[in-house]
């Protein structure tokens, strides 16, 4: 053999080895590959399902009835629906503006039974936005308790037509009674208790029993118990949910 | 040069997916919350958006900052941001006030209008460092250059007698 195919031969094995070795570089560069998506994929995964499970605590079972609501309709409905609401919440005015009327009669209907749960959804302290929440909310359970469901229905209602901004100034005494009379109730019957705050042991109670089903937000609302969500915009959700219990 | 402006690219785009998740990650119903203020999505998917949107952030995050699998993460991190950004811009044009809820929070904000411009501003930015990262994934300090190292080159021609040696003892 010549030394120049011997050279020859020699620079053939050297470049075969490579391209070997370049072949078994790639597939490791595969694998890892590969394998770093799939950890990744499997952590992605693995956080959303605890996100999931963290958030599905909302379920109502079967207590319908609560000392701190309002409701409407029929106990006995085929439906029943669970409203917590803030009165300075102002999707919740939204939502009120986009089902009020129609679960009004659906409820007459006796087609569903709709339970309005007033709470404050504010549990830091200083919040500035708490005191109107608690003062609405008091001054709801002191008309429901002194004029009856039916007028405090009419309150319920006319406190989410004259929501304040969030930003405040937020409203006094007088005009938590005025808005009352507006409703019907008479004065002698409210005053007092309104501007005593006669309601805010119910507003704590109502908003201990939020915390305690793991309602955070407002406005939550449950369809036979079920957290209910299905809608781009509440509008939507407000339909959608009209036409299931309907 | 170009090495270190992709470490930075890397830490800074990578930092701020980390930070905005992990922000979010305690809370999943106002991250639910957060992408329902958009009224975008359909039915009951902002419920799964609002769930996956965290950790994912988190997870690209630690991936863009650890430098594994760069091209991949910044693919998604581009998308991730176009997103937003056409989501702000949507909003904004609705006249819709809220939160963008980047870095949690969200829901309805008085002051939103003034806010848009600047977000959208940042989002576009980092949307460049993602994209510029597409470009050029090879940076300093990435576990990339350690799990993808290349050893295709032979070691001299020291190598090549240990392989044919190898060789001929396979053979006989």
């Amino acid at each position: 053999m010549s030394k120049k195919s011997r050279a020859e031969e020699r620079a053939a094995k050297a470049a075969a080895a490579l391209a070997a070795r370049k072949r078994q570089e790639r597939r490791r560069h595969v694998l890892i590959a590969l394998a770093v998506v799939m950890a990744m994929t499997v952590i992605v995964g693995a956080g959303f399902a605890i996100n999931k499970i963290r958030d599905e605590k909302v379920d109502e079972g079967i207590s319908k009835t609560t000392a701190y609501d309002l409701s409407i309709g029929d106990e006995d409905a085929p439906h029943a629906v669970i409203i917590y609401e803030d009165f300075l919440c102002p999707v919740c005015q939204a939502f009120e503006a986009a089902s009020r009327d129609e679960f009004a009669a659906l409820a007459a209907d006796g087609k569903v039974y709709v339970s309005y749960r007033p709470f404050n959804l504010f549990s830091d302290g200083d919040d500035p936005r708490k005191e109107y929440s608690v003062a609405s909310a008091a001054a709801f359970a002191v008309v429901l308790e002194e004029s009856g469901a039916e007028v405090a229905k009419e309150y319920h209602d006319l406190l989410y037509e004259n929501q304040p901004s969030e930003a405040g100034p937020f409203p006094d005494a007088d005009w938590f009674v005025d808005l009352a009379m507006e409703a019907g109730a008479s004065e002698s019957d409210v005053r007092d208790g309104i501007e005593g705050g006669d309601g805010v042991d119910w507003v704590e109670k109502a908003s201990a029993l939020a915390e305690s089903r793991g309602v955070h937000s407002t406005p939550t609302i449950l369809l036979d118990g079920k957290e209910y969500r299905d809608g781009r915009t509440l509008d939507e959700v407000a339909a959608n949910l009209a036409a299931a219990v309907s | 040069m170009k090495e270190w402006a992709g470490l930075a690219a890397r830490l800074l785009t990578g930092g701020v997916w980390i930070y905005a998740g992990a922000l979010k990650l305690p809370d999943p119903d106002a991250s639910v919350a957060a992408v329902r203020a958009y009224e975008l999505l359909p039915g009951d998917s902002a419920v799964t958006v609002g769930h996956l949107l965290p950790i994912l952030e988190v997870v690209i995050g630690a991936m863009l900052v650890l430098g594994v699998l760069v091209r991949g993460a910044a693919v998604i991190s581009a998308l991730l941001f176009v997103a937003f950004v056409v989501g702000i811009i949507s909003v904004w044009s609705r006249g819709i006030e809220i939160d963008c809820g980047c870095f949690g929070g969200g829901g309805y904000d008085p002051d939103a209008t003034s806010k848009y411009p600047w977000e959208i501003a940042r989002d576009t930015g980092l949307l460049a460092l993602s994209v510029f990262l597409v470009w050029l994934p090879r940076s300093r300090w990435a576990l990339d250059s350690v799990l993808f190292r290349h050893t295709d080159h032979l070691e001299g021609l020291e190598e090549l007698d240990e392989l044919e040696e190898h060789e001929a003892y396979e053979g006989s």
